[in-house]
């Protein structure tokens, strides 16, 4: 009975988690995904089974916000293994803006790059290499007729999301000339056919003739360097992977993940997808293992998609809009759609006559309306106070450090100016919109009755100090909140009665913006004072 | 001891008030109004459990779609595709008018199997085999030249077989019922010599000299009765089939600037046919067929409205008869030659007649577009009728069709056409990959 009762146990041990072991960190899978099962899920499964979620229903008729759950007291976002706060913390110089996160010039040529790998997309080819130095990076190239679209695009676009505080891998403009890069000994590649080949010189060499080359005769590639760490797929735009215990929020609740929508509006990169994403496991020295989250591929940001320009309903329209589709059927394509209306004022040209600009201007941009290519939830239940977030991390770019970053993809100076324009406009275009959609009130401090506070929107000179009054509602808790009186100031602050806010209970003020005389309020900015100061801020979403 | 114990602990104290001010100011530090951060669940349970069944779904999908990927099968089934076209193997897949099944098949091109298409090029050496199960079976051929010494002249001859196990018969003229049909299993035989030529690339005169054999099997199924038993009493010329000769000449313009989605431009085909009876057929008949449509642009490429006429008219000449299966038909969409011209609220065959009259207008416009895909969609009223003798014709006999289309393009060639048509006798559902004009 004994022997079988142990045999059991032994059983039952191997089959079920022994505690001992299951307290141990589980191994963090890769993640695949790709461009088909992106536009699979996003474009028709999710749109689907979302409108069988009840609670989403519920949210939409009584008008309720989902708040993003990874903000600290002061409605910010800690650095994480997804984000760092850059810019916006700490003004990054102009050098520091253009070198971006890169730690080389590029693959060093002091011997010839051995191509490891090709990337073969069309006639354009990618390759991954390996320089003189053992480093390996990614070179990939522009459309032909395009030189620096799509390359310059990439390079800009990395120093960007890298400056606001992402995780980017390195990416560089990079020239050379033919002698520089051979077929390695076991290279290969998966051309157009699908099939793997061996990548012989010779077939290099017919990959590099469709290529476009420079005046100086030299091949223009963004090179991303390779990421250290073990490669563990994408990350999810809505869930968290369950097994790591740094990644305690669901993705959909993250601000900076629901940001990437502005700041991709911003770059015009409307090609963000999961897929465009990138988990790699890294092993300290103390042999902990701990995943960073990237992302990767701009090379369809700024005027630049594959192949060319892009497309003019780009950012206009998912990939699949249902709603777009809707509307068109229903007016009996009477009503003409925005980048229909672009494109028709543009006499269906690229707006900017320089190849390397590509399709960007903003005629028909609608901060509040820009599109990526799939309808990512996390982008839809944007709040206002995760727009206002990314408002003011935009806010911290003047337009030299916008011209700083649009320098690292080695425009000439024509283009460099027109980047930088567009990109200033939008920038202050989005700005507005979301400064327009919460109290742009910021920075606050208490100290001895006095709550003083910033108004952004004065502070960037969209609106005029002189006309804004500042109300709040005040409130004290007491077995729950109860208000005491509302209070006014033309000025940036409060002087509060310290009897008011006394030490031993909590104080909450409902601060709204009245501009101009306007009688109608805002939305409110909330502010929890308790004994030792401000214990929370949060944005009415 | 004590006292320097007393002062480590007041300066440690020290230290970490200050320590707590300072991380307090940071604005960034990981300080939480709830901690430690949790998860909330993406959605409430009884939203999960409505989900569920689609999540283990969309489970399979997924794999899926990233195996093909991963494998680049997409792009290997394109090279194979693409190879065997250049080998001169054309795989093909459409919808039939007359049946649920596809129609599978393909093209072969023996210049290009023969790897002499570069040397010949205007040789034609071609034969397509299609079938759709348990309904149709077809096979085409043709060899010829596509240009005669640089010249606009071409000829070529033709020969195909026809097996349509069902093929629907409602009886002739407007007035009849869709409750009193039958089918006959046809057989066809065609063989053609056709020559040319080509004025321009939108101007073309062909003339046609053919024999045709139609053989006719009647049979009993579905419940139903033969043809003959069915239609007992009326007069059905060409009930057994029959061997025919005709002459006919063709003349085409088509000025649109695509064939699938025009957008602008017109075509017009007029032909005049003469068929007769051979080895005792009684069939000696005139054939006049017009066949138009015009384009217009709504003030944007992406607003266009289509117009159509088709008529014909079969005329017999000294005592001939037209065999019903050589007249005028109506219904289902037209997507398919030698079949009956589109009237989409009916069903394929519905009207036969010596003659036939059909208009069509067609609104089209653009709901969705994606780099090189595009939808449209349409709005359509056909109005058509099948009559005998001009002196019968009558105005109130014309049927009505209306409805909507959903046309997927990629490059402006025609992917899925997904209809839906009204009529008095129902409606209609269509998935086809061709659009009717």
């Amino acid at each position: 009975m004994k022997k079988y009762l142990a045999g059991v146990v032994v059983v039952l041990s191997l089959v079920l988690p022994v505690p001992g072991i299951a307290s141990e960190k589980p191994a963090i899978n890769r993640q695949k995904t790709g461009l088909y099962k992106d536009v699979f899920d996003q474009g028709v499964y999710y749109e689907g089974v979302n409108q069988l979620d009840l609670g989403r229903w519920g949210r939409k008729i009584f008008g309720k916000k989902i708040p993003s759950a990874n903000v600290n007291i002061f409605d910010e976002v800690p650095d994480s293994s997804f984000f760092t706060n850059r810019h916006a913390r700490r003004k990054l110089s102009p050098a520091e803006l253009e070198r971006g996160c890169s730690e080389t010039p590029g693959p060093d040529l002091s011997g010839p790059m051995t191509v490891i790998k090709g990337k073969q997309e069309g006639l354009h080819p990618g390759f991954f290499i390996k320089d003189a130095k053992g480093d390996s990076y990614l070179l990939k190239f522009d459309a032909e007729g395009y030189l620096g679209l799509a390359t310059g695009a990439e390079v800009v676009a990395s120093r960007f999301y890298h400056a606001i505080g992402y995780n980017v891998p390195q990416y560089t403009i990079f020239r050379f000339r033919p002698e520089d890069i051979v077929a390695g000994e076991n290279a290969y590649t998966y051309d157009d056919t699908g099939f793997k080949k061996k990548m012989t010189p010779e077939l290099l060499e017919q990959y590099l003739s469709f290529l476009p080359i420079t005046e100086e005769g030299e091949y223009l590639a963004s090179a991303s360097k390779i990421l250290p760490g073990k490669n563990k797929g994408y990350f999810s735009f809505r869930s968290r992977r369950k097994n790591d215990p740094d990644d305690p929020v669901n993705h959909r609740d993250r601000r900076e993940i629901r940001a990437l929508a502005i700041f991709s509006a911003w770059l015009n990169n409307n090609d963000i997808r999961e897929s465009n994403t990138l988990d790699m496991a890294v092993t300290d020295e103390n042999g902990r293992t701990t995943l960073k989250h990237y992302l990767i591929d701009f090379n369809s940001a700024l005027g630049a998609a594959k192949g060319g320009p892009k497309p003019p309903m780009f950012g206009h329209e998912y990939m699949l809009d249902y709603g777009e589709v809707a509307k068109a059927f229903i007016s009996l394509g009477l009503w003409e759609k925005p980048w229909q209306e672009r494109w028709r004022e543009a006499e269906e040209e690229v707006s900017h006559e320089s190849p390397a600009v590509g399709y960007f201007d903003n005629n028909n941009f609608d901060p509040d309306d820009h599109k990526a290519q799939l309808p990512y939830e996390v982008f839809r239940i944007l709040t206002s106070a995760d727009g206002f977030w990314a408002a003011k991390i935009m806010a911290s770019f003047s337009e030299d450090d916008i011209r700083a970053m649009v320098k690292a993809g080695q425009y000439d100076k024509e283009d460099e100016d027109y980047l930088t324009g567009v990109l200033t406009e939008r920038r202050d275009m989005i700005i507005r919109h979301w400064f327009s959609e919460a109290a742009p009130l910021d920075n606050f401090e208490y100290h001895d009755g006095l709550l003083k506070f910033s108004d952004l929107a004065v502070d960037r000179a969209f609106e005029k100090k002189e006309t804004a009054v500042y109300v709040a509602d005040l409130f004290s808790y007491k077995k729950g909140w109860k208000k005491i009186s509302t209070i006014e100031s033309g000025e940036s602050f409060f002087n509060l009665d310290p009897a008011l806010v006394s030490s031993s209970t909590k104080t909450k003020l409902e601060i709204r913006v009245k501009r101009n005389g306007d009688e109608a309020e805002g939305r409110y900015v909330k502010v929890i004072l308790g004994p030792d100061g401000i214990q929370k801020i949060q944005r009415e979403d | 001891m004590l006292k320097s114990f007393k002062r480590a602990v007041a300066a440690g104290s020290v230290f970490l008030f200050f320590l707590g001010i300072a991380f307090a100011a940071d604005h960034y530090a990981p300080v939480y109004y709830k901690e430690p951060l949790k998860s909330k669940a993406l959605r409430d349970p009884v939203s999960a459990l409505i989900a569920l069944p689609f999540e283990l779904v969309r489970w399979p999908i997924d794999k899926g779609l990233v195996y093909i990927e991963d494998n680049h099968i997409d792009r290997k089934a394109l090279y194979i595709y693409d190879e065997m076209k250049e080998f001169g193997i054309t795989p093909h897949v459409a919808f039939t008018d007359s049946a649920i099944m596809p129609l599978v098949g393909g093209n072969v091109d023996f210049v290009s199997l023969a790897g002499k298409k570069g040397q010949y090029h205007d040789l034609i050496a071609e034969a397509s085999l299609r079938y759709a199960m348990g309904n149709l079976f077809i096979v085409d051929s043709e060899l010829g030249l596509r240009r005669i010494g640089e010249t606009g002249f071409y000829s070529s001859g033709t020969f195909n077989f026809d097996h349509r196990s069902r093929e629907p018969f409602y009886g002739i003229g407007p007035d009849t019922s869709r409750g009193d049909s039958s089918s006959v299993r046809m057989e066809t035989i065609y063989l053609a010599w056709n020559a040319g030529y080509e004025f321009s690339p939108s101007l073309n005169l062909k003339g046609i000299f053919a024999f045709k054999e139609n053989r006719i099997k009647h049979r009993a199924h579905d419940g139903k009765g033969d043809m003959t038993e069915i239609f007992a009493g009326k007069n059905i010329p060409g009930l057994y089939g029959g061997e025919e000769l005709f002459w006919k000449a063709e003349f085409v313009r088509d000025t649109r600037d695509t064939k699938d989605e025009a957008t602008r431009g017109s075509y017009q085909k007029l032909s005049f046919k003469f068929t007769e009876g051979v080895d005792g057929g009684k069939a000696r008949f005139f054939t006049y067929q017009l066949d138009a449509a015009k384009y217009f642009r709504l003030g944007s490429p992406r607003r266009i409205l289509a117009a159509r006429v088709f008529g014909e008219h079969n005329d017999e000449v000294s005592g001939g008869e037209v065999p019903f299966y050589d007249m005028a038909r109506l219904g289902g969409m037209g997507s398919s030659q030698r079949t009956s011209e589109a009237h989409r609220a009916f069903v394929y065959n519905r009207f036969y007649g010596e003659s036939a009259l059909l208009f069509s207008l067609e609104y089209r416009y653009a709901i969705w577009e994606y780099r090189e895909f595009k939808m449209n969609a349409a709005i359509f009223l056909d109005e058509g009728q099948t009559f005998n003798e001009f002196g019968k014709f009558k105005f109130g006999d014309f049927r009505e069709s209306y409805g909507l289309g959903f046309y997927l393009s990629h490059s402006r060639h025609t992917i899925l056409n997904f209809s839906v048509a009204h009529g008095d006798e129902g409606t209609k559902f269509y998935v086809k990959n061709k659009i009717p004009f």
